[in-house]
């Protein structure tokens, strides 16, 4: 683990996105009606702040957890636009760590692969607010059966044709 | 490259992501929430997109990658750039180089700390420079390498790549000498002899003797006397120089090339360069290092020897003669006709000892102090700070008395300045050799 004083000034700007994302996403849900008690923040900054120590480490998926939790559990009415907030949060979140898990802590993060990212995380926040869109026009319709099954796995068949055709190179067959 | 790294292995990041997408659709269609669907579409693409790049894991497609260096051999001070070959990464995106931090090396940019998006499969990796800033044995190039996917999916490494020793030479400081030596006893050189022959200096006009050569003879003198009076010349021959660079220990603190000195810097700085100097004179040159090592180079002149010289000056490792029946007396094996440079910082018996003994044989000695002004004893854990100051103080008093019987004896000691140190030492010590004396 390198030493907070070690770390280049990049990194630390990273590390203090990668701890506010999930604190941010945790607090979008005053807004939507649900301010979340004391001791939920106190969880959420601590599992934070050891995401931010350890951006590789299996802390980050707890505390994004966490909050995936709190949102599932605390709001009755979960399309507030508050969770697009929260959406975004984990996701900026995710991506500085992705950023800061690139080199050692004292390495100072490459300007080209922050602009790179950052393109990519905009196309990722693309379909989130679509997909809010569509669930709020869905809201109040009869749900058919499997119809969530069926959305995911379509969703799912987006992403991976997608993915193909952003790869450039043709990949290598397997030996 | 070998190491148990040295494969393709799914990322945290990757692992973050989806978990937190599965959990998040599985919640949604548990629980019919469709916030957590909302949540989880980004991170649904994004494992989908890692997981789209998976590389080929199969090892013989696994990427290969060597470092070397541009140079081998270097003066401190001195850069070089570190080189990485990369083939079969086809499947990364970017690489990360990593290099340690050892001690006296100097890394661009980011102390050796660099990753760059790749060109292509065969691309061209991100250069490090590196350069050593203190003389000695060096191990460059030390790193470790990773690759990651496109998508931050998949690491190949961190994979741990050796580094190359390199011998640091030490510098060549800016150092010239005119004065002469005081015994040159050889063939042909620079240096003035006592004995007449066929140099350049004059040394007196005198009657012409059957042997002497034509284009001496002084018609000026020959007209007014009416006898043939010839001009005759004082030889001019090389010198040895034996250097002995006190390896004993060493004092005070070494910032490198750049910063301050301690006593050993400035002991195989100073002899580098006087060394460099002499043998350009073409003086016959040797070394000798009194400490653990006892490295030992015989008289030579050349570019060659030269060399042989700094490499050796560049192994010295401080330390104790450990073992040796006489630790306690040196023993150099100095011959007629050379001069002795001891390059100490005074502070052990045996030195003394033997600059003494060589003074009173008749031996010219010069000793250079290479003890640094400002140096501070380096004491054990525990030690009463008090205790250590009054043993130190002891010790530069005895250490003060030392250099005053040397000065006593004729042994001249003088403080390592750069060039022109030597100097006025150089010419005293020639000047007295001139006279007539009894060896005690």
């Amino acid at each position: 683990m390198t030493e907070l004083g070690e770390l280049s000034r990049s990194q630390l700007v990273l590390r203090l996105v990668v701890l506010v994302g999930p604190v941010v996403a945790v607090l979008a849900g005053g807004p939507a009606g649900h301010w979340p008690p004391w001791w939920v923040i106190a969880v959420v900054v601590g599992l934070a702040g050891g995401f931010a120590a350890f951006p590789e480490s299996p802390v980050g998926a707890t505390a994004m957890l966490a909050v995936l939790v709190w949102w599932a559990a605390g709001l009755d009415d979960g399309l507030h636009p508050a969770v697009l907030v929260a959406a975004a949060a984990l996701l900026v979140s995710h991506v500085a760590a992705v950023l800061a898990s690139y080199g050692p802590g004292e390495m100072p993060v490459d300007p080209a692969l922050v602009r790179l990212w950052v393109v990519r995380g905009a196309l990722l926040l693309a379909p989130v607010p679509l997909v809010w869109g569509l669930a709020l026009l869905l809201r109040g319709e009869p749900e058919e059966p499997g119809v969530w099954v069926v959305g995911v796995a379509a969703g799912l068949v987006v992403t991976v044709a997608a993915g193909v055709a952003l790869t450039s190179e043709p990949r290598r067959e397997e030996q | 490259m070998s190491s148990l790294d040295a494969v393709w292995h799914p990322t945290g990041s990757l692992g973050r992501a989806v978990v937190v997408a599965a959990v998040a659709v599985c919640g949604a269609l548990l629980v019919g929430d469709p916030s957590l669907l909302v949540v989880a579409v980004p991170f649904v693409a994004i494992a989908t997109l890692g997981l789209l790049h998976r590389p080929a894991m199969a090892p013989a497609l696994s990427p290969t990658i060597s470092v070397r260096l541009d140079h081998g051999m270097l003066h401190e001070g001195q850069g070089t750039t570190s080189r990485m070959t990369l083939t079969g990464a086809d499947d990364a995106e970017y690489l990360t180089r990593a290099s340690g931090r050892p001690p006296y090396v100097a890394m661009r940019p980011h102390h050796g700390q660099v990753g760059a998006l790749l060109a292509g499969a065969d691309g061209p990796a991100p250069l490090i420079e590196v350069s050593p800033r203190r003389w000695g044995r060096r191990i460059l190039g030390e790193e470790k390498v990773a690759l990651t996917t496109p998508w931050a999916g998949y690491r190949f490494g961190p994979v741990p790549l050796g580094g190359q020793q390199v011998r640091v030479l030490p510098a060549t400081s800016a150092y010239d000498s005119r004065a002469e030596v005081p015994q040159p006893l050889g063939l042909v050189g620079a240096h003035r002899s006592r004995r007449p022959g066929g140099g350049t200096e004059l040394a007196g006009i005198r009657p012409f003797l059957p042997g002497d050569r034509l284009r001496r003879v002084n018609w000026r003198v020959s007209l007014r006397t009416g006898d043939l009076h010839v001009v005759s010349t004082r030889a001019e021959e090389d010198s040895g120089v034996l250097l002995v660079v006190d390896a004993l220990a060493d004092h005070g603190a070494s910032g490198g090339v750049d910063g301050a000195s301690s006593s050993l810097d400035l002991a195989v700085r100073a002899a580098a360069a006087i060394a460099e100097h002499h043998v350009r004179s073409g003086d016959r040159v040797a070394l000798r290092v009194v400490g653990r090592g006892r490295e030992l180079v015989g008289f030579g002149t050349g570019a060659r020897h030269l060399r042989r010289l700094h490499h050796t000056l560049a192994a010295v490792r401080p330390g104790e003669l450990v073992g040796a029946p006489d630790a306690g007396v040196l023993q150099l094996g100095v011959t007629g006709g050379t001069v002795v440079i001891l390059l100490s910082p005074m502070l052990a018996e045996a030195t003394g000892t033997v600059a003494a003994t060589l003074t009173r044989r008749g031996v010219p000695v010069l000793v250079v102090d290479t003890l640094p002004a400002d140096v501070r004893p380096g004491v054990a854990d525990g030690t009463d700070p008090a205790v250590a100051a009054l043993a130190w103080r002891m010790r530069t008093l005895e250490r003060s008395v030392v250099l005053q019987r040397l000065a006593a004896l004729g042994c001249p000691v003088v403080p390592w300045r750069g060039p022109g140190t030597i100097d006025e030492v150089l010419r005293r010590l020639a000047r007295r050799a001139e006279l007539p004396r009894v060896a005690r």
